[in-house]
């Protein structure tokens, strides 16, 4: 019987990862929090996003992060039409820290919810696909369109919990469940978690893996919940894996009635 | 002449390369993507890129991000 979650791998296309969190590298206090976050939280995978080079910084993430260790994987956050994805995405393919084909799509939709645009969406991810990318689409938790991302190509879907850096963990947890059900492909949950018990449920229900910025970033001691969230994952995971028992409306003893004395 | 780069006008000699560019700014070019007037500009392409009088080019890395 499996006492652990070795040799369980996350495969997202052709790459394989034995941690199936990934976090962000936003919003961090400092980059050397940062650093440290990310290595005692195990992750493999790295998000980051693309941007103009700022001529005033003094130092850069690269001074923290190295692209050999952990592989880093593009965003197109701030993204609202499926052309400036592509066109962001195509710019990675100049940048050698870059390492894998790997990509994270996420076309906005609205600025208050930060929502993905699901035409902009499908739109862009059929082009990114079609150009060899890994596509990981963040995306509505729609069992629908999970569906259309997966017969598109994408080897991975990634549905919100909740709104981008709310913290209202899980919203729907059934609709994480039934995307689990209707696709083949590992199911990521991206956005939204709170705190290591959303993580963990997440796993519980079925999640291959989760994406987390906010959530350890904006912690009070966010190296305390990197550790956190790496113990949530892998306990959700192995709960997952282990079988939960299901859940009755009246009690059943766990204490035999036979040989009772009084 | 004068280019813009990253939204900000810049004076250089003229016909500079995006390999000059890049040089000028001393920037690490395993870890910078250029644009100019939005379209890429691929590496093996930077040497032979003239730049030209208004041009507008990006000079692009990785930030922090979710």
């Amino acid at each position: 019987m499996n006492k652990n979650t070795d040799g369980d791998m996350l495969k997202i296309g052709k790459y394989t990862f034995k941690s199936r969190l990934i976090i962000g590298t936003g919003k961090y206090p400092n980059f050397a929090t940062m650093k440290e976050s990310a290595e005692v939280s195990g992750t493999e995978i790295i998000t980051v996003a693309v941007r103009r080079i700022d001529f005033n910084a003094k130092e850069n993430l690269l001074s923290y992060i190295n692209p050999d260790k952990f592989t880093l994987l593009p965003n197109t956050a701030g993204c609202y039409t499926a052309e400036d994805a592509v066109n962001t995405l195509r710019l990675t393919r100049e940048i050698d820290v870059f390492k894998t084909d790997l990509v994270k799509l996420e076309v906005i939709g609205d600025s208050k919810t930060l929502y993905p645009d699901n035409e902009e969406l499908i739109k862009a991810a059929k082009i990114l696909v079609k150009e060899g990318f890994t596509v990981m689409p963040y995306m509505m938790d729609d069992p629908v369109l999970a569906k259309k991302l997966e017969d598109i190509g994408c080897p991975v879907v990634m549905p919100l919990a909740s709104p981008i850096g709310s913290g209202l963990g899980i919203r729907n947890p059934y609709n994480i469940k039934i995307i689990k059900e209707t696709v083949s492909v590992p199911v990521i949950v991206d956005a939204g978690v709170g705190t290591a018990s959303d993580a963990c449920k997440a796993m519980e229900l079925g999640a291959d893996g989760i994406l987390i910025n906010t959530a350890i970033a904006g912690a009070g001691n966010p190296v305390g919940m990197a550790v956190a969230m790496k113990n949530a994952v892998e306990a959700g995971r192995l709960a997952y894996l282990s079988g939960r028992i299901p859940m009755k409306l009246y009690a059943q003893a766990s204490t035999q009635m036979e040989g009772i004395v009084f | 002449m004068k280019i813009n780069i990253n939204g900000e006008i810049l004076e250089v000699k003229n016909d500079i390369t995006v390999t000059g560019l890049i040089a000028f700014f001393k920037l690490n070019v395993k870890s910078t993507a250029v644009a100019v007037n939005k379209e890429i500009v691929p590496r093996s392409g930077y040497a032979k890129f003239t730049l030209k009088e208004s041009d507008k080019v990006d000079l692009v890395t990785i930030a922090p991000g979710g």
